[in-house]
């Protein structure tokens, strides 16, 4: 279990998986999850390489970051749905679909 | 350098941080009424950076705060840029009718953010700043789309950005981890070194890297395809921070992307011999060509079936980002040099051309073609400079836009014939532009009724179309300060292997 | 025991993940994605990063998480914030999110990543201070500006008046 690949593997599958969630499904939210795993599995691969790359602590670095930015970037994401559901409240729920490609 | 001695290289970004703070604290003291006062606080703070960029833009060419930034010409090439953008995009928020009504405080101190965001991106050489960098300036571009908060549009612009932005960041995220594996570090030169050590069998690992890199990169000059959000955002966002994302982020989008690939893919941006590129497979010049003729292609034909004059100029954004694209799988100085020059140009007709689109909507106008008729006659001054801005944008001599895409087509052809076939496609793109361009041209003056009364904008108005228009022209005829501005530019940190 | 526990913890983190972007229940999607989290806990600390395992912890089981299910919650009630983005049929996605799987596997088999034999485990929360305080400072003091300016936009746009 301990090896190198097995965690790369790991993050791979979850890579995937987030990726099949982003493509896949229409709503915002279940669109954000799926980009927390792929964040997520980006700091497995960062960790796995710092660890068995003789504990190059760069790799924690990164990841500590990253799991910042993607706090703040779910904050934002909320305020503005947040500001999305203010707007419905007072605006009639078929004008939501204004854009369109 | 050190964290402590690299402070007397940074006056830029410390008097912008104090800027940032002061117009926050500054705004508190406003009333709703007068909080676009922040906006004097944020022009100064910028004027302050901007004469600090002047003085400090020497010959020292060095890396600061332990190897995280360069300090380069090439980097105050960008910031020189960056301010300019910004300084002007102040000017135009203020005659906006979209802003009336909201609390403007915050939307200036936001964008003095961005504006600190993007000097660390044109100067990043480690993968941590970098990645940092683009999340502030990509975090604050999303909160700056969506601050028409009573208007749906804005919301589910700033949405779209939001979801998307994360989502290819999270990808070039993945990227980035597969070359720290590789190299065992976040620095772009010991990347670039392992890189020269690399078993073959590795070569794929890092191929795959640079796409999924380039996802990010991408993302930030909407190349296609990556450009999902570029239409959509620029409609929904109000039209001043249109023209800011459509200008700004873009150029430093491109200041990353030389830098990154000519220094980890390449010998650094030396430029001394271009068989440098030959000792790996990555095929990355040639991945980056067909991405600039999609890019090209697909933006101009979408341009062409709009009705929305803001949802053309989105489109014809994207092919513009196609056009400069153009130049880098040139690798030379030249390229560089010409996606330089055409940023600076390019600054000048696009934000011109949004401040149009603004002034006619703040004088009751709308942005669809049909909101256009008749304009030439009714407000003739607003109706020419539009066409400047017009002919400029489809290049055509003698403005700013003819020399910005000579250079370009001048640095492919100077390849040599195997890149004939990409200088083809791009005039071919560019007469297709011209359709389009034209369009509003015609609109313009051949449509509609003739009006009796004739509107001349206020004398603010005046001076910021002439202050876009002036340059557009005057760097038709006579460019020989900008190509002497670029040429000094031209000087990025090189470690020589 | 090591081994039982270590896969018991990728099955939690990689069901977890399976549950979030197969089920069509949002509230459900966002219990998944605490077992992934917390999975994801575990595997840091099978790594040796035991402070990072704690920041994952507090972080993102504490804090975007909370965030997400309040986004479930309030877009429930207005039974829709779709972005008009162009979703793929599941079957076409399944294929091309396989094939990235599958290259993505050949990728790290084929790969020489750079590995040091005999790693020793280290005090982790000691080196990163250091490396926050030296090599990082500058990501590290530019980090707070980005979280001014999130606080800043986010306070900005879910304000209600003006």
């Amino acid at each position: 279990m301990d090896n190198l690949n097995t965690y790369l593997f790991i993050a791979a599958i979850l890579f995937s998986l987030g990726m099949f969630g982003v493509i896949t499904r229409r709503n915002a939210i279940a669109v954000l999850m799926g980009i927390e795993l792929i964040l997520n599995s980006a700091n497995l691969n960062f960790l796995a390489f710092a660890k068995f790359g003789g504990m190059n602590m760069s790799g924690h670095i990164f990841a500590l970051f990253v799991i910042i930015m993607a706090a703040a970037e779910a904050a934002v994401a909320l305020a503005i749905i947040i500001n999305i559901y203010n707007n419905f409240k007072s605006i009639n729920v078929d004008e939501v679909r204004e854009l369109r490609q | 350098m050190n964290n402590l001695q690299s402070l007397s290289y940074y006056w830029p970004e410390i008097i912008l941080t104090v800027t940032i703070l002061v117009a926050i604290i500054a705004d508190l003291f406003y009333s709703d009424k007068d909080s676009g006062k922040t906006a004097l606080w944020v022009l100064g703070g910028l004027i302050l950076a901007q004469i600090a960029i002047y003085i400090q833009d020497s010959e020292i060419v060095t890396t600061l705060f332990m190897g995280n930034l360069a300090f380069d010409p090439f980097a105050s090439f960008f910031k020189t840029l960056i301010v300019l953008a910004t300084i002007l995009v102040i000017f135009i928020s203020q005659k906006s009718s979209e802003l009336d009504g909201h609390r403007t405080g915050e939307y200036y101190s936001l964008m003095a953010i961005m504006v600190f965001g993007m000097f660390l991106m044109a100067s990043a050489i480690d993968l941590i700043m970098l990645y940092l960098a683009i999340e502030i300036v990509s975090i604050v571009s999303f909160i700056l789309a969506g601050y028409l908060k009573g208007d749906l549009r804005s919301n589910e612009a700033a949405l779209k950005y939001v979801i998307y932005g994360a989502f290819s960041t999270g990808i070039m995220l993945f990227g980035m981890s597969i070359i720290f594996g590789l190299a065992g570090s976040t620095k772009f030169f010991a990347i670039q070194e392992a890189m020269w050590n690399l078993e073959g069998s590795a070569q794929f690992a890092f191929t795959l890297a640079a796409i999924f890199i380039l996802a990010g990169f991408g993302y930030k000059i909407s190349a296609v395809p990556f450009h999902f959000w570029t239409p959509d955002v620029y409609e929904g966002a109000p039209t001043p921070i249109t023209a800011y994302l459509s200008v700004a982020p873009k150029a430093v989008g491109f200041a990353v992307i030389i830098r990154f690939f000519n220094t980890v893919f390449g010998d650094s941006g030396a430029f001394i011999d271009p068989s440098i590129y030959t000792f790996t497979t990555i095929a990355w010049p040639q991945l980056l060509a067909v991405l600039s003729v999609i890019t090209m292609t697909l933006g101009n034909l979408v341009a062409l079936q709009q009705n929305s004059i803001k949802r053309m100029l989105a489109y014809s954004s994207i092919a513009h980002a196609g056009y400069m694209l153009m130049a880098i799988p040139t690798l030379s100085s030249q390229g560089v040099y010409a996606i330089m020059l055409y940023l600076v140009m390019y600054l000048f007709m696009n934000l011109g051309a949004f401040f149009v689109v603004i002034y006619v909507k703040s004088q009751g106008g709308g942005e669809s073609f049909d909101d256009f008729k008749g304009l030439g006659w009714k407000m003739p001054i607003v109706g020419i400079v539009m066409t400047v801005f017009m002919l400029s944008l489809t290049g055509i001599p003698p403005t700013a836009g003819f020399i910005g895409k000579f250079y370009i087509f001048a640095s492919v052809i100077k390849v040599g014939p195997q890149m004939y076939w990409l200088a083809v496609v791009g005039a071919i793109n560019s007469v297709i532009s011209l359709y389009y361009y034209f369009r509003v041209v015609k609109v313009m003056f051949l449509e509609g009724e003739p009006s009796e009364t004739i509107i001349v904008p206020s004398p603010t108005v005046l001076m910021i179309l002439f202050a876009l228009a002036i340059p557009t022209v005057f760097f038709g005829i006579y460019w020989a300060p900008i190509a002497d501005w670029v040429s000094r530019s031209l000087t990025l940190f090189i470690k020589v292997i | 025991m090591a081994d039982l526990a270590f896969w018991m913890i990728v099955l939690l983190t990689i069901g977890g993940a399976a549950v979030v972007v197969l089920n069509k229940n949002l509230v459900y999607s966002a219990i998944a994605l605490l077992f992934t989290f917390f999975g994801m806990a575990g595997l840091y600390v099978f790594l040796w990063a035991d402070f990072l395992a704690g920041v994952q912890v507090m972080i993102y089981v504490g804090g975007i998480l909370v965030l997400i299910i309040f986004g479930v919650m309030l877009t429930n009630r207005i039974t829709s914030v779709n972005i008009s983005h162009s979703s793929v049929q599941r079957g076409i996605g399944a294929v091309v999110v396989l094939g990235i799987l599958s290259i993505l596997v050949i990728m790290i088999y084929n790969t020489p990543w750079l590995q040091v034999e005999a790693v020793e485990p280290v005090q982790t929360v000691g080196k990163i201070g250091y490396l926050l305080m030296m090599d990082y400072l500058l990501p590290f003091e530019v980090a707070s500006l980005l979280l001014l300016a999130a606080l800043m936009g986010a306070a900005m746009l879910s304000r209600k008046s003006n």
